[in-house]
């Protein structure tokens, strides 16, 4: 029976390489190329790969301590903040970014933030506001399912040897999920590399100010101009193409797990 | 114009007669969904061929149709676009329909602020544009701008650009831009939150709005059957209800 399996297998790897064999064949590589090098594709990897970077410092210092926390306690409420916080999963994100527009624009925080000396809506920030909405959840839920891997039992040996919760945290637990953290951290990075519908509304598609590779894809699609749009594709597929790569390293990587063993004895 | 309603009542007496019906893939402007999805229902009625309307930006329509070479109608918001896919030998014939003109919106708030096109320079108002590249209204926007002499001072005034109208609109009507420039019947939806002002007519000419029946189309008849119900008087009422100015 497994043999005839192999069938929709093939069927799939075609499917995804015929997509990606038309993305390539579409334009020469030299028209690829001089895209590629052209003012505005290189402004907007700049500010893709700022942005996300941003996004990403602030999904993890926030979703990691989050994650934590669910995949130990139990408190009141939790039910609702754990589904409150896989809505963003399955949120459309033009709708996630015409909520951001409305918080924080004028009649809510925008207002008060722009005294702070805080400006939101269509700036770069916003684009990482966007990107923040978007790519923390998937942090959360995979760096939580890394948590709830590590066993428990390792938490409380280490507390018998005096160490202290924090220490526990950051010299167990972190090193023992760290596998599963990565794969968060690169995945959620990728969807902030990707983001396009939220940041569209909340940070504009200023060209040379705003627009992110997606969005100028998106810009460059209205255009005609496809050898500008494949030029911006072609740089988020290597990213991807690279991001993916390094988790199928670290999945090589599971028998390194040195601390596990090391906490062990 | 008599061919036409004598068309569209030989259409609707022969009706049942007629099958199986065709299935016809238009592709028209994102800004002329509203009085197009009336518009396409009525169609479905009368003649009982189903219609797959899909919306978006000309451009992004125009790249959609060059790179699959398939659908049955093409409805952009300027016949620039038509013109463009003429050249490429996928344009069988066009009918124009209604003006597609451009206004300033003014959020309400903003009414006394400016009152009209020279105000739109003043410091400190906040403007938001349609892409120059990637919008049929933001190349016009250029054009206005080009043609008035307050070019530099009303662009430092942009605090955003956007791709779609839509977007612009609420934009606009929210109030995080004072105000933008977008087609009539955009600002016509948000009537509640928007003013309308005139653009002096020196600074561009209308665009227009017209069906093409594309030459991927599969059932000519029936395209050229939708084209004509399109373009007809009647459609064109309902286009103006929506607040889209007959052509001059």
């Amino acid at each position: 029976m497994r043999r005839f399996f192999y069938i929709p297998l093939f069927l799939m790897v075609l499917f995804i390489l015929g997509v990606i064999i038309a993305l390539f064949f579409r334009s020469s590589p030299v028209e690829i190329l001089k895209a590629l090098s052209s003012r505005e594709t290189m402004y907007a990897l700049r500010l893709s790969v700022l942005t996300s970077i941003a996004a990403l410092l602030v999904s993890a210092s926030v979703g990691i301590p989050t994650a934590y926390l669910l995949a130990r306690e139990s408190f009141p409420g939790k039910a609702i903040m754990e589904l409150l916080l896989e809505i963003p999963l399955v949120m459309t994100p033009l709708i996630a970014g015409l909520g951001l527009l409305l918080l924080f624009g004028r009649e809510w925080l925008g207002d008060s933030l722009e005294r702070m000396g805080i400006t939101v809506l269509f700036t770069p920030l916003g684009a990482v506001i966007a990107q923040i909405f978007i790519a923390s959840p998937i942090l959360v839920k995979s760096a939580r399912a890394a948590f709830e891997a590590v066993d428990s039992r390792y938490e409380q040996a280490a507390a018998t040897i005096g160490l202290s919760p924090f220490r526990t945290f950051c010299l167990v637990t972190v090193p023992m999920a760290k596998r599963g953290l990565l794969s968060g951290i690169i995945i959620s990075w990728a969807r902030a590399m990707g983001e396009f519908g939220a940041t569209l509304m909340v940070a504009g598609a200023t060209r040379f100010k705003t627009a992110t590779l997606p969005i100028s894809v998106f810009l460059n699609i209205g255009t005609g101009e496809l050898e500008s749009a494949l030029a911006c594709a072609w740089v988020l597929l290597l990213a991807g193409f690279l991001m993916l790569f390094a988790l199928r390293m670290m999945g090589e990587d599971r028998t390194h797990d040195s601390l596990a063993q090391g906490v062990r004895l | 114009m008599k061919r036409i309603l004598f068309a569209i009542m030989a259409l609707t007496a022969l009706a049942p007669l007629q099958a199986p019906c065709a299935e016809l893939h238009l592709f028209a402007g994102a800004g002329l969904r509203h009085p197009v999805d009336r518009l396409v229902e009525e169609f479905q009625k009368k003649a009982g061929h189903k219609v797959v309307s899909d919306y978006d930006g000309s451009g992004r329509l125009l790249a959609k149709i060059s790179a699959s070479g398939s659908g049955d109608l093409f409805m952009p918001g300027s016949l620039f676009y038509i013109e463009k896919l003429m050249k490429e030998g996928k344009i069988a014939s066009f009918k124009p329909i209604v003006a597609h003109t451009p206004v300033i919106a003014v959020n309400r708030k903003k009414a006394d602020l400016i009152k009209g096109f020279s105000d739109l320079a003043k410091p400190g108002i906040r403007l938001a544009f349609g892409d120059p590249k990637a919008m049929a209204l933001g190349k016009t926007t250029v054009t206005i701008l080009d043609r008035s002499s307050l070019k530099e001072k009303i662009m430092s005034n942009a605090v955003v650009y956007g791709a779609t109208v839509k977007q612009l609109a609420i934009y606009a009507a929210q109030g995080e831009a004072d105000a933008t420039i977008i087609g009539r019947a955009d600002a016509f939806q948000f009537k509640d939150k928007l003013i309308m002002l005139p653009i002096p007519k020196e600074y561009f000419e209308d665009e227009t709005v017209a069906v093409a029946v594309l030459t991927s189309t599969r059932n000519p008849a029936e395209a050229e059957l939708l084209q004509n119900f399109l373009s007809s008087p009647e459609a064109i009422e309902t286009f103006k209800s929506f607040g889209f100015l007959p052509l001059e």
